[in-house]
């Protein structure tokens, strides 16, 4: 039993390829969900559009037919976008991985949205060019997906949000209307960008099929450096030197003991200091003049700004430095369950904010693991409790989301975000209010009613109309 | 102890999709390859730092550790790398990588070895771009030095090693008379795997090889590397290898899916033909 209207069945069958729709188990498993493990996946079916055209003319379908759909890119995402818990159809634009030849001069290229990132990186790098999103699930997310989340990443403290590299959109509107949003065009003042209503709608407004993006070259010679520091004051104050070093920082990124424990569980990682630290800082920089970088490093020991570190001698010792901070979300999950939260400060509130945090944890979570990581260069910690072995999986989730209420307070208090990067999909729903006035709830309420009247575009992510 | 590590850059085998070659397939275009040292000689010069130390005090070295590679000016960072992961000393010997074989190699080191003296050569079996696994022994047959190839394990004792390899279902164990010649195999980076007569029987070591500590980077730049002319080690420079042609393998064909097991065992039996 399919649970779609027979008419719209019977048009697919007479409309589209064989193949078009799934109704296979595994496949209902596989995507209708993201990388979160809470929810559980219950879709309908899953289609598999190979065109902009395929994806309107079903859209037009569902439209007429009161069928929802949840976008689905690369299912990496850790906020339950992606997930379908209600019978919905999902739309996956794994086809859609067309690539178009790199624009050289104009320093773009277009893409279909089901296009890996990493695919991406690899079509336009013999060019010299790269697409600068970067971040561990690169392998697997999407440009669609990357877009609707407006994903952050490693890189960001250099090239700023997805948002910044995004030059064109092609959107399909719960309606299967059509919208070219941009073209390719850096330039283009003539009114609102309504490109820009997508970036970051987490597939609520319309699903993006095609995308110009905006390239940059691919950086010089990069130094990737691992720096041992006693605590987080210690993480803060580092990045204020590094602020003023030498060179232009590329990564700014810390991670303490607990998580490379985890990593060390699940994987055979390099001990590449000779004495584990509390707290990591992995920088990546664009090399500067080497005699300038070596009076800075001189003077980081000289003032006991740290402890130890290391230098990669080379790709291979700078990819073993990176893996520690990259694997680490795989391997909290793999070793356990985290709950998750990416949270975002003003970095002059950060000090504050971690130390009431830490007063939090010892308040509620008194003995629990807390693994702490992040892309602490644009203020954005990664915040993970792990299941202790012994509470039963929904006390844990009941205990995470009431303790939520109040972390999320604290991060109000200090004018930070709930969710820097991953987004809201259906886990960070009930706390968006930390982040959003009611007017500015009210106003994002009125634009999905207007682009999609009937909420069929991935209904109940981000708030309820 | 004085040990002497022959270290060979090569191209990054990670990068392994950029190598290419040129139509009249003569040799491999090596502009725009990304270079490390050769991971064999890694695992060697880590072995040469632990024989030299006591594994608790790994910052004070007993002895010395001379590295040696035969390349143009560029391939000093391979050897500064070297010398800020621990080796004391460098020498760059001065030629490029079309003008030598394993052969020429081994005389131009029998050469060196002659003014040096080390108590024993570590160095890596083979290297990973052209896996000759030739230098090792040439040069013990040069020097009439005994030699231990494949070093899974080295154990320091009174002017002598001990030395284990591996072995089809087991593991041979020799032991060589210092100065003597060892090639090293991967194990030998395990934490268990070296041991100098200053290092405990209990201390393990961290797996791997060492990362260079950042003070340690900027101190090498003050250590001593010095270069050599290939001509002033081997007045004939003649090859007795010469590489005729290459070629790429032949490209992967794409996979196919099959239905069911059934069809999978089928087709492995009638196509693949490996059951
Ligand atoms: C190990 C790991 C590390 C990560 N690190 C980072 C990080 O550093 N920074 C960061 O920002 N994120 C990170 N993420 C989260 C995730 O990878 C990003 O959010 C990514 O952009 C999601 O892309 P995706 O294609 O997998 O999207 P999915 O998970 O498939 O979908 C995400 C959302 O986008 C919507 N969507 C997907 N495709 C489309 C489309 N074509 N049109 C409209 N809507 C669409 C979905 O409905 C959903 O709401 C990480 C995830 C993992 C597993």
């Amino acid at each position: 039993m399919s649970g779609l209207p027979s008419e719209l069945l019977a048009a697919v069958s007479r409309d589209f390829p064989a193949d078009f729709l799934s109704f296979d188990a595994a496949d209902l498993v596989t995507y209708g969900r993201d990388w979160t493990q809470v929810l559980t996946p219950r879709p309908v079916a899953v289609a598999f559009p190979r065109s902009t055209d395929e994806v309107a003319a079903l859209l037009r379908l569902c439209s007429a037919h009161d069928v929802a759909v949840v976008p689905s890119g690369g299912r990496t995402g850790l906020a339950g976008g992606a997930v379908a818990t209600n019978g919905e159809l999902v739309v996956s634009l794994t086809r859609m991985r067309r690539m178009d030849p790199v624009d050289v001069l104009g320093a773009t290229v277009r893409v279909q949205a089901g296009a890996i990132t990493e695919a991406v990186h690899q079509h336009t790098a013999p060019e010299g060019l790269t697409w600068p999103v970067d971040f561990a699930s690169k392998g697997s997310s999407q440009v669609g997906g990357n877009i609707a989340t407006n994903a952050g990443g490693v890189k960001v403290i250099r090239y700023g949000l997805t948002r910044q590299w995004v030059l064109g959109l092609t959107v399909v509107l719960a309606s299967g209307e059509v919208l070219e949003l941009n073209g390719a065009l850096e330039k283009n003042n003539t009114g609102v960008d309504l490109r820009q209503l997508f970036i970051g709608s987490e597939g609520t407004l319309g699903i993006i099929t095609e995308a110009v993006l905006k390239l940059t070259r691919v950086p010089e010679k990069l130094d990737v450096f691992l720096f041992a520091v006693p605590d987080l004051a210690a993480v803060l104050a580092l990045f204020r030197e590094a602020r003023k070093g030498p060179f232009v920082i590329m990564a700014y990124e810390f991670f303490t003991e607990k998580c490379l424990a985890r990593l060390r569980r699940h994987r055979n990682v390099k001990t590449p200091l000779s004495a584990p630290s509390d707290y990591y800082v992995l920088l990546e920089v664009e090399r500067g003049a080497p005699d300038e970088l070596e009076a800075w490093l001189t003077s980081l020991f000289e003032r006991e700004l740290v402890t130890d570190g290391t230098q990669a001698q080379h790709s291979a010792q700078a990819a073993d430095l990176w893996t520690l901070r990259e694997g680490i979300s795989e391997s909290l999950s793999a070793t356990g369950l985290p709950h998750k939260n990416d949270v975002a400060l003003p970095i002059p509130e950060l000090t504050g904010f971690c130390a009431e945090l830490e007063q939090f944890f010892e308040a509620s979570y008194p003995g629990w693991e807390i693994a702490l990581f992040g892309h602490i260069g644009d203020g954005n910690l990664h915040v993970n409790v792990m299941k202790p072995d012994d509470l039963s999986r929904e006390d844990f989730l009941a205990k995470t989301h009431e303790a939520d209420h109040a972390i999320f307070a604290l991060v109000q208090k200090h004018h930070g975000s709930i969710s820097a990067e991953h987004g809201i999909g259906l886990l960070k729903k009930d706390y968006l209010r930390y982040s959003r006035s009611p007017a500015e709830l009210s106003i994002m309420r009125a634009i999905k009613r207007a682009l999609d009247p009937r909420n069929l575009m991935n209904p109940g992510k981000i708030l309820d109309p | 102890m004085k040990i002497l590590v022959p270290l060979k850059r090569v191209a990054d085998p990670d990068n392994a999709n950029k190598v290419k070659i040129p139509a009249a397939g003569d040799k491999i275009e090596t502009t725009g390859l990304e270079w490390k040292p050769n991971p064999f000689d890694e695992y060697a010069l880590e072995a040469a730092l632990r024989l030299t130390e006591n594994g608790q005090t790994p910052k004070v070295r007993a002895g010395e550790v001379v590295v040696v590679t035969f390349g143009p000016k560029e391939t000093e960072q391979t050897l500064r790398a070297a010398l800020a992961t621990g080796a004391d000393r460098a020498i760059r010997i001065d030629t490029t990588d079309d003008k030598l074989d394993g052969d020429l190699v081994a005389r131009a080191l029998a050469a060196l070895i002659e003014k040096e003296k080390p108590d024993v050569v570590v160095m890596g079996k083979q290297a990973v771009d052209g896996d000759s696994n030739q230098v090792g022994q040439i040069l013990a047959e040069l020097l009439d030095w005994p030699m231990a190839t494949f070093a899974a394990t080295i154990k320091e004792e009174a002017g002598a090693l001990v030395v284990s390899r591996e072995v089809d279902g087991g593991v041979a164990t020799m032991r060589v008379k210092l100065p003597a010649i060892v090639t090293v195999d991967l194990r030998i980076v395990a934490p268990t795997s070296v041991y100098s007569t200053k290092t405990a029987a209990t201390f393990k070591y961290n797996d791997g090889v060492r990362f260079a500590a950042l003070p340690a980077i900027m101190a090498a730049k003050k250590k001593l590397l010095v270069e050599i002319k290939l001509a002033d080690l081997a007045a004939d420079q003649a090859l007795k290898v010469e590489y005729k042609a290459f070629q790429a393998p032949p490209a992967r064909k794409a996979g196919i899916k099959v239905k069911d097991v059934t069809e999978l065992v089928t087709r492995l039996k009638n196509e693949a033909k490996v059951l």
